[in-house]
């Protein structure tokens, strides 16, 4: 028994066969990854600070609603003493200890506004006006 | 192949698919309950944390300041520290009671038995100074604290309390130009929403709603301080010197109707809110409260003004034509019977029997002489010749009978006894009896007539400025009663009965001065007039330009200063020359 060879190509091997190209190998683009990674980071970090600060900032003003708070109730205080120790009723009594008076002898020098002008002014009056 | 087809579902498959169901049943449900919460039921969810993290609290507004004219504050509004218990903290209460108590002059029995009466929370003592409770808190006693609290004080003390009034404990006005202007000086309370944390800490960046608070007006009233201590401090003095249960001074501007004075003695202290009078201390129970009760007879008070009313008498006869100063009435006695038979019982237990001051003969009098002599009888004759009628309308005009209209709570009308069938009510009003007047309507009729005869409603608070200092003045009412002839006319005899007529006392050096005496009897618990007096003075200056109207009551002074000219004169005096140099007023009279 003789093998018999078929010169035929087989069309069914070779129409199942095909090549198909290769892709070409490349790295992978980082870069953009990079970029949103850091933009989302930084922002990430910006908000953090931005926030920090807020808060800071936030605690210095209560700090500072409440200093003004403490020197407008100091400011109160200090009125208040005032007014007490400028109060006649306060300053009476202290005068009169400390040996003050009233004077009981008063004089009082009355200006005639009528009256001439004495002589000897109109002469000094006039003298300087010379 | 077709034998796996075949197979039919095991037991386990069963369970497997039903634990398979139950997995995705509940992963719907779980997906449903996410979707309700996070969109169906969130913004009723987020309001419900927001409101647990928000709290609401009332700011309070800060109540507006009271200064005198010149600035000086009468009456503001400081933070002190109110210190309380919590009597289950407590590890010995009577203790507390005992040493706390008594640093701070509190009753130690009464603070024992609050402390011990099963309440939660016990105030020690409201409204004490920082350093009073901080130097408590240092003591570290369990169970004490303080919380800040609003007070109000009264840096002028008692001096101007009869004009400022007083707040009670929890800075409500009761009395004065507290009361008065309570709704003003309190201002708008404001309103704080704000998140906080577990431990009440705000959140600063949460969520926060502010209404500020608008604080109340401030109040710049008329009145003078440093006279004010003189009116007072005079007060006082005639009050030692006389013997009189009370004595009570209003002084007026009289081109402006500003009061620039008012006060009295017994003073009260506007802070304890008691009377500062030894007697009371004496006294117990109802009397005793009210002997510590705010008092202001200046404005709430009624007296017959006596003589002092003559200058309404004499004013309204000469108006009319009736009379001129020198004008001779005949036959001037010293007592005169309108009722038949009243003169004949000396104790003039019937009335309608009228006496001069003095006994004289009798005699033609001038207008001007009965005037500066204060004769009642030849006032009650010039009175004759007005008429009823006339001389109701001019009381009525000068302002007596019915409020004047100053600011201040409570204001006594006063009373004018004309009722129908009483035949000689108008000879007992021509020289200042059947009338009810306050100091304040006498004071004011008189400053009409140092006003050429235009009468201003009298008034403590000159104007009022709110937060933005916008300034909002009191508008006063002015009306003419007498023309400014008679006016004038009446300031010339004012000054007459200073210069030489019975207030002599009421002379002040380097003015002329202008005034009249008034001494009327007291009227008893039974209605019948007693021995006791008030003694009053009421006077303006300078008179050739008038600028200030004193007037002055004492109450029951001793039988030795009985009149007015002995007991109210020196008063006026000294208020007065303390008022014209306030006024930098000049001196109208060289000696």
């Amino acid at each position: 028994m003789t093998a018999v060879v078929d010169p035929r190509p087989r069309q069914r091997e070779q129409r199942s066969v095909r090549v198909i190209p290769g892709r070409k190998s490349r790295r992978p683009a980082v870069g953009p990854w990079l970029i949103v990674a850091i933009i989302a980071i930084g922002g990430f970090l910006g908000l953090g600070i931005t926030q920090t600060s807020l808060d800071r900032a936030a605690f210095e003003l209560a700090e500072l609603n409440k200093a003004i708070e403490q020197a407008e109730d100091r400011n109160l205080d200090l009125k208040l003493q005032i007014a007490r120790l400028e109060s006649p009723a306060r300053i009476a009594p202290l005068a009169e200890e400390m040996g003050l008076v009233l004077p009981e002898d008063t004089r009082k020098l009355y200006v005639d506004l009528d009256e001439e002008v004495p002589v000897y002014a109109e002469a000094e009056r006039g003298e300087s006006n010379q | 192949m077709s034998a796996e087809k075949k197979r039919r579902f095991t037991a386990a498959d069963v369970r497997l698919a039903v634990v398979g169901l139950f997995v995705v049943l509940a992963w719907l449900g779980m997906g449903y309950r996410l979707f309700h919460i996070q969109v169906l039921a969130a913004p009723d969810l987020a309001r419900q944390g927001l409101e647990q993290r928000l709290v609401e609290r009332e700011l309070a507004p800060q109540r507006g300041k009271i200064f005198d004219r010149n600035g000086e504050i009468l009456a503001l509004t400081v933070e002190a520290q109110s210190l309380y218990a919590v009597p289950d903290q407590l590890e010995s209460p009577l203790w507390v009671a005992q040493q706390i108590g008594g640093a701070l002059g509190v009753d130690g029995d009464a603070l024992y038995q609050r402390l011990t009466s099963g309440s939660s929370f016990v105030y020690i003592k409201r409204q004490v100074d920082r350093e009073t409770a901080q130097s408590i808190l240092d003591l570290g006693v369990k169970g004490i604290y303080a919380h800040p609290e609003p007070t109000r004080v009264y840096p002028a003390g008692v001096t101007a309390s009869h004009v400022t009034g007083f707040v009670d404990i929890d800075g409500v006005g009761r009395e004065g130009l507290e009361l008065v202007y309570d709704e003003a000086l309190t201002g708008v309370p404001g309103k704080a929403v704000f998140e906080r944390s577990l431990d009440g800490t705000p959140i600063l960046q949460g969520y926060s709603d502010i209404v500020p608070a608008i604080p109340g007006v401030d109040l710049y009233t008329t009145i003078d301080l440093p006279l004010q201590y003189q009116a007072q401090k005079s007060c006082a003095d005639a009050v030692e010197r006389t013997g009189a249960e009370s004595c009570w001074v209003v002084a007026l501007h009289v081109e402006t109707g500003e009061i620039l004075a008012m006060t009295g003695y017994p003073v009260f202290d506007p802070e304890t809110r008691r009377t500062v009078d030894p007697a009371c201390d004496d006294l117990e129970g109802e009397e005793r409260s009210t002997c510590l009760a705010f008092r202001n007879f200046v404005i709430r008070g009624i007296y017959e003004p006596g003589s002092t009313q003559k200058l309404i008498t004499v004013a309204a006869a000469l108006e009319e034509g009736e009379v001129d100063i020198n004008t001779v009435i005949p036959e001037v006695a010293d007592e005169l019977e309108l009722k038949p038979g009243a003169c004949e019982d000396d104790d003039d237990d019937l009335y309608g029997c009228y006496r001069d001051f003095s006994r004289h003969e009798t005699r033609d009098m001038t207008v001007a002489e009965i005037f500066s002599q204060s004769s009642n009888i030849g006032t009650i004759k010039i009175a004759e010749k007005l008429g009823q009628r006339r001389l109701v309308q001019y009381i009525q005009a000068f302002g007596l009978g019915k409020r004047t209209g100053v600011d201040y709570t409570a204001e006594a009308a006063g009373i004018l006894n004309f009722e129908a069938g009483c035949d000689i009510c108008w000879a007992s009003a021509a020289i200042g009896y059947s009338v009810a007047a306050t100091p304040m309507q006498m004071a004011a009729a008189y400053a009409a007539v140092g006003n050429d005869g235009m009468w201003i409603t009298p008034h403590l608070v000159a104007a009022r400025t709110d937060v933005d200092g916008d300034i909002e003045p009191t508008p006063v009412e002015t009306k003419q009663v007498i023309s400014p002839t008679t006016a004038r006319i009446m300031q010339e005899l004012l000054a007459q009965v200073v210069a030489e007529g019975t207030g002599i006392q009421g002379s002040v050096e380097g003015y002329r001065v202008g005034g009249k005496t008034g001494t009327a009897n007291r009227i008893g618990p039974d209605g019948r007039y007693t021995n006791e007096t008030r003694a009053s003075f009421v006077g303006m200056a300078p008179i050739s330009d008038p600028q200030v109207v004193v007037a002055v009551l004492i109450d029951n002074p001793s039988r030795e200063f009985r009149t007015g000219g002995q007991a109210a004169a020196p008063v006026f005096a000294e208020v007065m020359e303390q008022a014209l140099h306030r006024l930098a007023v000049t001196p109208d009279h060289a000696r």
